[in-house]
């Protein structure tokens, strides 16, 4: 190899680089991806294995196979898509209203010392509390009905979305908004101009961690006080002894839950690659 | 154009009997940056400011652009104190200030953009103002993409965007390599005669860096140690368009030994105070 190398100045020949490209084998480029899928495909199999041998009973522990016929069923028997689009829009709608106060209020505190002195304590222990244990004052409040949902999945979804905004906000080079002043922006520009994008990856870092929430939320309020949605299929199926059914509702939760973080990730790639110290 | 032939042309940034200084949060006390400073800036001129480090020259530089205030004296563009930032200013700064989001093409137009001036002209004088600097094909290009003394064309033309009437520069070149630093200051010679009909605008250039300063200003003001004040005005009569060479010329090292000289004393002084 080391004889091959020679510089150019000298003139001597040199080794065209491309004779000794190689494209990287399918299993090295896919590596992370085959060995995560490999992982899940063994811890199946000896879930499998051991119904078929008859260690553990299928109605307790249902097995991948009667899953997959659980999802048949729940297709067939209209418990697939209608919950799935229930869950999906009390998350969705969660997350909207959680947006549209969280991203605002946590621009506007985390430039106010006032206001951050005031309400950042408050913050750190409306999130650092379990939001469940709210869960009975809330349904006092406000019922069972889509109203108490909605308020469940906002609380859990708004406050490390705030937090997030709020650091964002405070580490906001002074750089930036010094040039703003002296290029006379106003108020509202410099927000939209200069906070705005300059707090962006805090606030998708904010939005990662409250979309994982908001779903744990929603399904937490279909759980107890749910008329529908996966979370309601999932109590009722298991309260029949259907566990096929409940296992197959919660492999679809899963599949939301990996889509739902999947998309926050590429919209943080989408939007912020302009940052470096993305992670 | 000729540097110091301006003695009939219109005063335009006239600073009398200025202090600048801060109050300790801690006894309240006074402490002084800058005191009696007291000059004026002819139109067109070019004035570079050089002082031992902590003689108060960007404070002065952030009095002028509007960011902070003056304790007392006064400081008038154009015959009107300054209050605060002004379109008719605007600040070369020193790195670290271009926003990352936004391309090389919405860097130099966030001034306009700002100002409400972005319109078809607006967008005609950024394109133009990209290619008078260099970047011809970086327009697309976002900041990381950028090398340090790209960043810096940026930083200029964005601050020659908005036609300002006063160009502030606050040490612009001090973080970049030697040669990048060469570089730069032969293109701020030339981008600061090509950008204006009248023979470049009224700048003021804030520098450490004693050869930078006699090479691109008509006149080099040295500042004191802290608390800043004038010690002196030195008139470069170097003639326009200068060129490289002219710093190897006998006037040139002459012109630098005097600035290089009051300098050393300054700072001689201020080392003394702080022992």
């Amino acid at each position: 190899m080391t004889q091959t190398q020679t510089r150019p100045e000298t003139g001597e020949a040199v080794l065209p680089a491309t004779a000794l490209d190689r494209r990287p084998s399918f299993v090295a480029r896919n590596r992370t991806v085959l060995l995560g899928l490999l992982g899940a495909f063994v811890v199946l199999l000896a879930w499998q294995l051991s119904v078929w041998a008859e260690l553990v009973d299928p109605k307790f522990s249902s097995s991948p196979f009667g899953a997959v016929e659980g999802l048949k069923y729940l297709n067939d028997s209209g418990l697939l898509w209608q919950p799935t689009l229930d869950t999906l829009q009390s998350v969705g709608l969660g997350m909207l209203i959680s947006m549209a106060i969280g991203i605002p209020l946590g621009l506007v505190i985390g430039r106010s010392v006032v206001l951050h002195g005031l309400l950042e304590p408050l913050i750190g222990i409306m999130y650092s509390v379990p939001f469940v244990v709210f869960l009975p004052i809330i349904i006092f409040w406000f019922g069972i009905d889509g109203t108490a949902r909605l308020v469940i999945v906002v609380w859990s979804a708004l406050f490390p979305l705030l937090i997030n905004v709020i650091s964002g906000a405070r580490n906001l080079d002074g750089n930036y908004l010094q040039v703003s002043r002296v290029f006379c922006a106003g108020p509202l520009r410099t927000l939209w101009s200069v906070a705005l994008p300059g707090t962006m990856p805090y606030i998708l870092a904010g939005l990662r961690q409250a979309v994982g929430r908001a779903l744990v939320g929603a399904i937490v309020a279909e759980l107890f006080m749910g008329t529908s949605g996966l979370g309601y299929v999932v109590q009722t199926e298991t309260a029949n002894f259907q566990l096929d059914h409940s296992m197959a509702a919660i492999a679809v939760i899963a599949v939301i839950a990996v889509v739902l973080t999947r998309g926050v990730a590429w919209l943080e790639n989408r939007l912020t690659f302009w940052s470096a110290s993305v992670g | 154009m000729a540097g110091s032939g301006g003695r009939d042309r219109a005063v335009k940034l006239a600073v009398r009997d200025v202090r600048i200084g801060y109050r300790e949060r801690r006894n309240g006390r006074f402490f002084a940056a800058v005191q009696n400073l007291s000059f004026e800036i002819k139109d067109n001129e070019f004035i570079a400011i050089v002082g031992p480090s902590g003689c108060g020259k960007t404070t002065f530089l952030s009095a002028v652009a509007g960011l902070i205030e003056i304790a007392s004296g006064s400081l008038e563009l154009n015959g009107h104190a300054i209050q605060g930032p002004g379109p008719d200013r605007s600040l070369v700064f020193q790195q670290h200030s271009l926003f990352p989001w936004r391309t090389v093409t919405a860097n130099v137009g966030f001034g306009l953009e700002a100002q409400g001036r972005l319109d078809e002209h607006g967008r005609r004088r950024v394109s133009d103002l990209i290619e008078l600097v260099g970047l011809n094909g970086k327009e697309g290009k976002y900041p990381r993409e950028l090398s340090g003394g790209m960043s810096q064309r940026v930083n200029l033309a964005r601050a020659l965007a908005t036609d300002p009437d006063l160009l502030l520069l606050d040490e612009p070149f001090a973080a970049l390599d030697a040669q990048t630093r060469e570089v730069m200051q032969e293109e701020l010679t030339r981008v600061w005669q090509a950008d204006s009909a009248s023979g470049g605008k009224t700048a003021l250039f804030i520098t450490h860096d004693v050869p930078e300063a006699v090479y691109l200003a008509d006149r080099v003001l040295v500042f004191s140690a802290s608390p800043g004040r004038l010690v002196e005005s030195v008139d470069i009569d170097l003639p326009r368009p200068r060129d490289p060479g002219v710093k190897r010329s006998k006037e040139f090292a002459e012109l630098n030994d005097h600035v290089l000289g009051l300098v050393m004393q300054q700072a001689a002084i201020s080392r003394g105070g702080a022992r």
